[in-house]
């Protein structure tokens, strides 16, 4: 039978209080890791486990955490709390019901990597979250599990939460490591990769909340145990974050593998009265978007980019027959336009000029060519920038515009 | 209006200058803090930070008018900013902004006269179960409707 | 080294090379605006984008370090679609100012449409608009509508002068570079923004709206305003047959030299330009010869050679006096030293050179003049000129100097040179104070000859003429080595009718300092 991985005790009142923590077992598995363990074991459990990145990307986080160079050189742990994908709640959750089970996992992987001070790169709105954070790393700080000769197993480690303050872009690993830095949020060319050079040039491991969420538990119950609860090549679960038009949006944390269709109709409750599916946003709204006959679908990282489009932060946008098509792509070209940081010209002046376009359609002054040049106008985006954010753009515009082309053409 | 930093937000940003191993890693958290002291961060703001950081104004503004949350400006004592992102403006934020500019008398981007409150539209703010949603000053609330938002507006001081 | 194909071209390139730099040193020149040689790469353009085999994106060639047996193209389709698309972006928020704007015929935004571009514009949105004249320094102007955030100019004032004197504001396309509240650009570099900028949102005053590009011809030479010996590119306009222009030059620009000035040239050598066409003398101007013929620079050395003879057969050499510059080049001083001082024995010899100004840190130094430590290397001290020195006992005097009049009041000079029964002077300029002396040949200056100049540093530089000297103007160094012959000094080398390449071969052989330096 699979278990809930991550959200068990979710439902406990005071769970973030360390004590109450504690109780559930908390703290148990950093003592496993740093008692009982040696990094390289930690490390080979982890890979394991085919723990793979919960923030987009999806990109293992043990063989990332591999590519760290053996080096005297001080390393760093930044964790991604950056939440800016539309349509993700989920890391918010994790933090404001179990802010110690991130941190548990944060000593584990810095005992892991070598790596003696963490950042939690936090998104500016999330000012509750960040002073619940600050208070649960100071109970970890009295109990000695931050700090100097932690367990006295001779690791120290440092945790600082490092606030946002609005900007989708600091989401991407470099322009987080840019912005940790005290620049603007411009992301680096990739390579090197921040794994060799990373913050303030020295090696860096930068993952998601949930992400790290998951470490304690694949270190307490084994990778064995945490791949039954996914699949043989995703282990694990993820919360899914359903939103839109469903009767009970909210966090699902559900099976890797869980079919689409039951998460919006058995899950979330299925449509809002009166209202009928017409298409799925199913990883963000960066994922390709999938109609209402596509939804018969596997949740995990490689059914959906069979199909075309990702998993990304399994954030799933349900949206209704009486949504306008325009509507949507009016809110996703907005979206990015604003969002740019401006650094790359296909991104900075393509996504300001769909946009336009877009809100010259809906003002009733749009021509047919219209829709061929916004099509040709992403697939240039795409492929061509500095950073993911371009593809991130391209992606659901040519979706929405492919896969809607009637509907917008009715406007124009 | 004083233009030094309390002594409270002096000591804090002391302490928080002291995590990073380089000084201007900390410019995010001070400009919060400056903020938070001032209201917004003009001219003189930037100055005191740079001097603070050892570099120069320039690279404060740079800061300033990259990140949405950092305002130049005075805005009001509340500052109301609703989400128009794809969730929410299903659930209807594009008439939960009129009505909003219905009862405040204000466009997106404005300020009341008795500068109490500032309205303005914002991206995606990580809530999107509770659409639609909006953040005043830094409090979250969801599943806005009109008399919800009467409510917590007339309640504010 | 390591081998790798561009285009199907195999190519030998070192280790480290760039995709960027392998492909120019095979002769393809890859499209780039935002990398600059002079700083790490930016990778924002995108202009660079190839395609190499293996990868599945299109790669930057500006910051892809080549690997062993690498197949990159940069002609297949993709790379001629991506190309295409970001001309397009960059265009289309870019104002159709050509007509108005000073970088049209020498930009790359141009340049790269005419090549890879060539489609009609599709955007039929309202532009953005910004700030079209900013001033952002002594004689520069933004215009941030034209702007392409390559950031050329945010980097070269963070890398180089270290000022930080601009930013980026803002965001997406809202973005725009920016100083800070009226705080312009105020060093000794601000000039290299304008020439670095690939397109025309940095323009430059000093070139604002007074000619084209098109119309200017390129010159290389020597900056002498200071001894760092900057190269430079003089840019001129070669005059229309029907009127006359009021000036030749139009701008100077830097040019590439990783020993000397890397890429940079000062504010005081690239605007400081006027020296070229202000005040120039182009005529032989003969102020008190009675009964003599009229002098051309074809007896000029004649004349002169009778002169000294004259004094050498009466055993007076001591009352022959020569006033020298640092302008001169090495081929010059080392004539003037061999005629003069080696072999006529001749003891007043003094330099009149600009007064020392203050060094800047980076290339200007604080020796304004181009070649002291040549005259030094050569075997001259440079005894600085004393007027009651130079007066006492002379009777014919040779004075190779543009700058007295500036050093000397019309009183001090006059008193001296009255004292002088012969007097001659070589300069490139008209002053009133030419009117006391007899005889004034106008010379042409660095621009306009060949030679070399040593610089601060001990580095021997060539140069050719850029420039045509002025009507009869003609270079020092053809009178010097006339004259060497009509005194049959040395007929071994002077019969020969030296050229500043032979005249630095034969300093070679003699001075071991000049020995390696020809070049």
């Amino acid at each position: 039978m699979k278990e809930k991985v991550l959200t068990e005790h979710f439902g406990l009142e005071s769970l973030y209080k360390i004590e109450v923590y504690q109780k559930q077992g908390g703290y148990r598995a950093a003592e496993k890791a740093l008692k009982k363990m040696k990094p390289e074991e930690i490390l080979e459990e982890v890979k394991k486990a085919n723990l793979r990145g919960r923030g987009g990307a999806g990109f293992p986080a043990g063989v990332k955490w591999s590519f760290v160079p053996d080096t005297d050189k001080p390393k760093y742990l930044c964790v991604n709390a950056d939440e800016g994908e539309p349509g993700t709640f989920k890391d918010r959750y994790i933090m404001s019901h179990n802010p110690h089970m991130l941190l548990e996992g944060i000593i584990i992987t810095a005992f892991c990597v070598g790596i003696s001070v963490a950042f939690i790169y936090i998104r500016g709105e999330y000012e509750a979250i960040a002073l619940r954070l600050e208070q649960a790393i100071s109970e970890a700080y009295e109990k000695g599990f931050l700090g100097k000769n932690i367990l006295e197993s001779g690791f120290d480690l440092d945790v600082f939460v490092h606030r946002g303050a609005g900007a989708y872009i600091c989401g991407e690993e470099t322009a987080l490591l840019e912005s940790l830095e005290g620049k603007r949020g411009n992301p680096r060319l990739k390579p090197p990769f921040p794994a060799s050079v990373g913050l303030w040039q020295c090696p860096t491991v930068i993952n998601n909340v949930e992400t790290i969420s998951n470490i304690s538990h694949i270190i307490l119950n084994g990778a064995e145990w945490f791949v039954k609860q996914g699949l043989p090549k995703d282990g694990g679960t993820r919360i899914f974050g359903v939103s839109g038009m469903v009767k009970n949006p909210g966090i699902y944390e559900l099976p890797l593998g869980t079919s689409l269709k039951d998460i919006i109709f058995k899950h979330a409750g299925g449509m809002k009265e009166g209202k009928k599916l017409k298409a799925v946003i199913p990883g963000g709204m960066s994922a390709p978007i999938l109609t209402a006959d596509e939804i018969n679908i596997k949740m995990d990282f490689d059914s959906l980019v069979e199909a075309n489009s990702m998993l990304g932060s399994a954030a799933i946008i349900v949206i209704d027959d009486k949504t306008s098509i325009l509507d949507v792509l009016k809110v996703v070209t907005k979206f990015y336009s604003h969002e740019s940081c401006g650094q790359c010209s296909p991104c900075r002046i393509g996504n300001s000029w769909i946009n336009k376009i877009v809100i010259r359609i809906a003002e009733g002054k749009g021509k047919k060519e219209d829709i061929d040049s916004i099509l040709r106008l992403a697939s240039n985006i795409e492929g061509n920038t500095l950073c993911p954010l371009g593809d991130a753009a391209a992606m659901p515009i040519l979706s929405i515009t492919k896969k809607f082309r009637k509907e917008l053409e009715s406007h124009v | 209006m004083s233009l030094e930093f309390s002594e409270k937000a002096k000591k804090k940003i002391e302490e928080i200058v002291a995590r990073y191993p380089q000084k201007e890693a900390a410019i995010l958290p001070v400009l919060h803090i400056t903020q938070q002291e001032f209201g917004f961060i003009s001219a003189v703001q930037e100055k005191m930070v740079a001097r603070i950081l050892g570099i120069k104004p320039i690279r404060v503004r740079e800061l300033v008018t990259f990140y949405t949350m950092l305002s130049r400006e005075s805005l009001g004592k509340y500052h109301i900013q609703v989400c128009s992102n794809l969730s929410c403006s299903l659930l209807g934020a594009n008439n939960f902004v009129d009505y909003l500019v219905e009862k405040l008398g204000i466009e997106p981007g404005e300020t009341t006269p008795d500068k109490k409150f500032t309205l303005s539209t914002v991206e995606c703010l990580g809530a999107c179960e509770r659409a639609p949603c909006m953040m005043i000053n830094f409090n979250y609330y969801g599943d806005m409707d009109p008399k919800k938002v009467d409510e917590i507006l007339d309640g504010l001081k | 080294m390591i081998k790798i194909f561009i285009d199907e071209k195999p190519v030998d390139v070192e280790e480290g090379t760039t995709v960027l730099k392998a492909a120019e040193r095979a002769g393809i020149h890859i499209p780039h605006l935002c990398y600059h040689p002079a700083f790490p790469p930016e990778g924002s353009c995108r202009m660079c984008l190839v395609e190499i085999e293996g990868f599945p994106k299109l790669e930057l060639a500006c910051s892809t370090v080549v690997k062993e047996e690498m197949k990159i193209s940069t002609k297949s389709e993709r790379v001629v679609e991506a190309r295409k698309a970001v001309l397009e972006f960059l265009l289309a928020e870019h104002p159709l100012d050509c007509p108005i704007c000073d970088k049209a015929g020498d930009c790359k935004l141009q340049d790269y449409y005419d090549e890879y571009g060539l489609f009609e514009s599709q955007f039929k949105e309202a532009k953005e608009k910004r700030e079209k004249k900013l001033k952002i320094g002594k004689s520069l102007i933004l215009d941030q509508e034209r702007c392409i955030l390559c950031t050329r100019c945010v980097r070269f004032l963070k890398e180089v002068t270290k000022t930080q004197d601009l930013g980026v504001f803002h965001r997406g396309v809202n973005s725009s570079v920016n100083i800070y509240d009226g705080a312009t650009v105020e060093n000794n570099y601000t000039g290299n923004l304008a020439e670095i900028c690939p397109v025309g949102a940095i323009t430059d005053e000093d070139f604002r709206f007074k000619t084209r590009s098109w119309f200017l011809k390129e010159g290389e030479s020597i900056c002498p305003l200071c001894s760092r010996g900057c190269n430079i590119l003089i840019e001129y306009h070669p005059g229309f047959s029907r009127f006359e222009l009021p000036k030749r030059v139009y701008r100077i620009k830097a040019r590439e030299n990783p020993e000397v000035n890397g890429f940079w040239i000062c504010d005081r050598g690239r605007y400081g330009y006027s020296y070229l066409d202000e005040g120039r003398a182009d005529k032989i101007i003969m102020n008190k010869i009675e009964g003599e013929n009229v002098l051309t620079w074809e007896n000029i050395s004649e004349y002169l050679g009778e002169k000294i003879k004259s004094l050498f057969s009466a055993k007076k050499t001591s009352a022959i006096a020569l006033i020298l510059h640092t302008w001169l080049s090495n081929e010059e001083l080392f004539l003037l030293h061999k005629i003069f001082k080696d072999d006529l024995k001749v003891e007043k010899i003094f330099f009149a050179d600009l007064p020392e100004g203050e060094a800047d840190g980076f290339l200007l130094t604080s020796e304004p003049s181009p070649n002291r430590r040549g005259a030094q290397e050569v075997g001259f001290d440079l005894k600085t000129l004393d007027l009651d020195a130079l007066a006492g006992g002379t009777d014919f005097l040779l004075a190779f100097d543009p700058f007295l009049s500036g050093l000397f009041s019309t009183k001090d000079l006059e008193a001296a040179l009255n004292k002088i029964k012969r007097k001659v002077l070589f300069s490139s300029y008209s002053h009133e104070l030419n009117s006391l002396f007899d005889i004034v040949i106008p010379v042409a200056l660095i621009a306009e000859k060949e030679g070399s100049l040593t610089n601060v540093e001990g580095i021997v530089q060539g140069f050719q003429p850029a420039l045509e000297p002025p009507g009869d103007s003609l270079p020092e160094w053809k009178v010097l080595a006339d004259l060497g012959r009509d005194l049959g000094i040395d007929t071994k080398f002077f019969e020969k009718f030296p050229s500043p390449e032979t005249i630095l071969s034969e300093m070679g052989k003699k001075i071991p300092f000049f020995k390696q330096k020809n070049d």
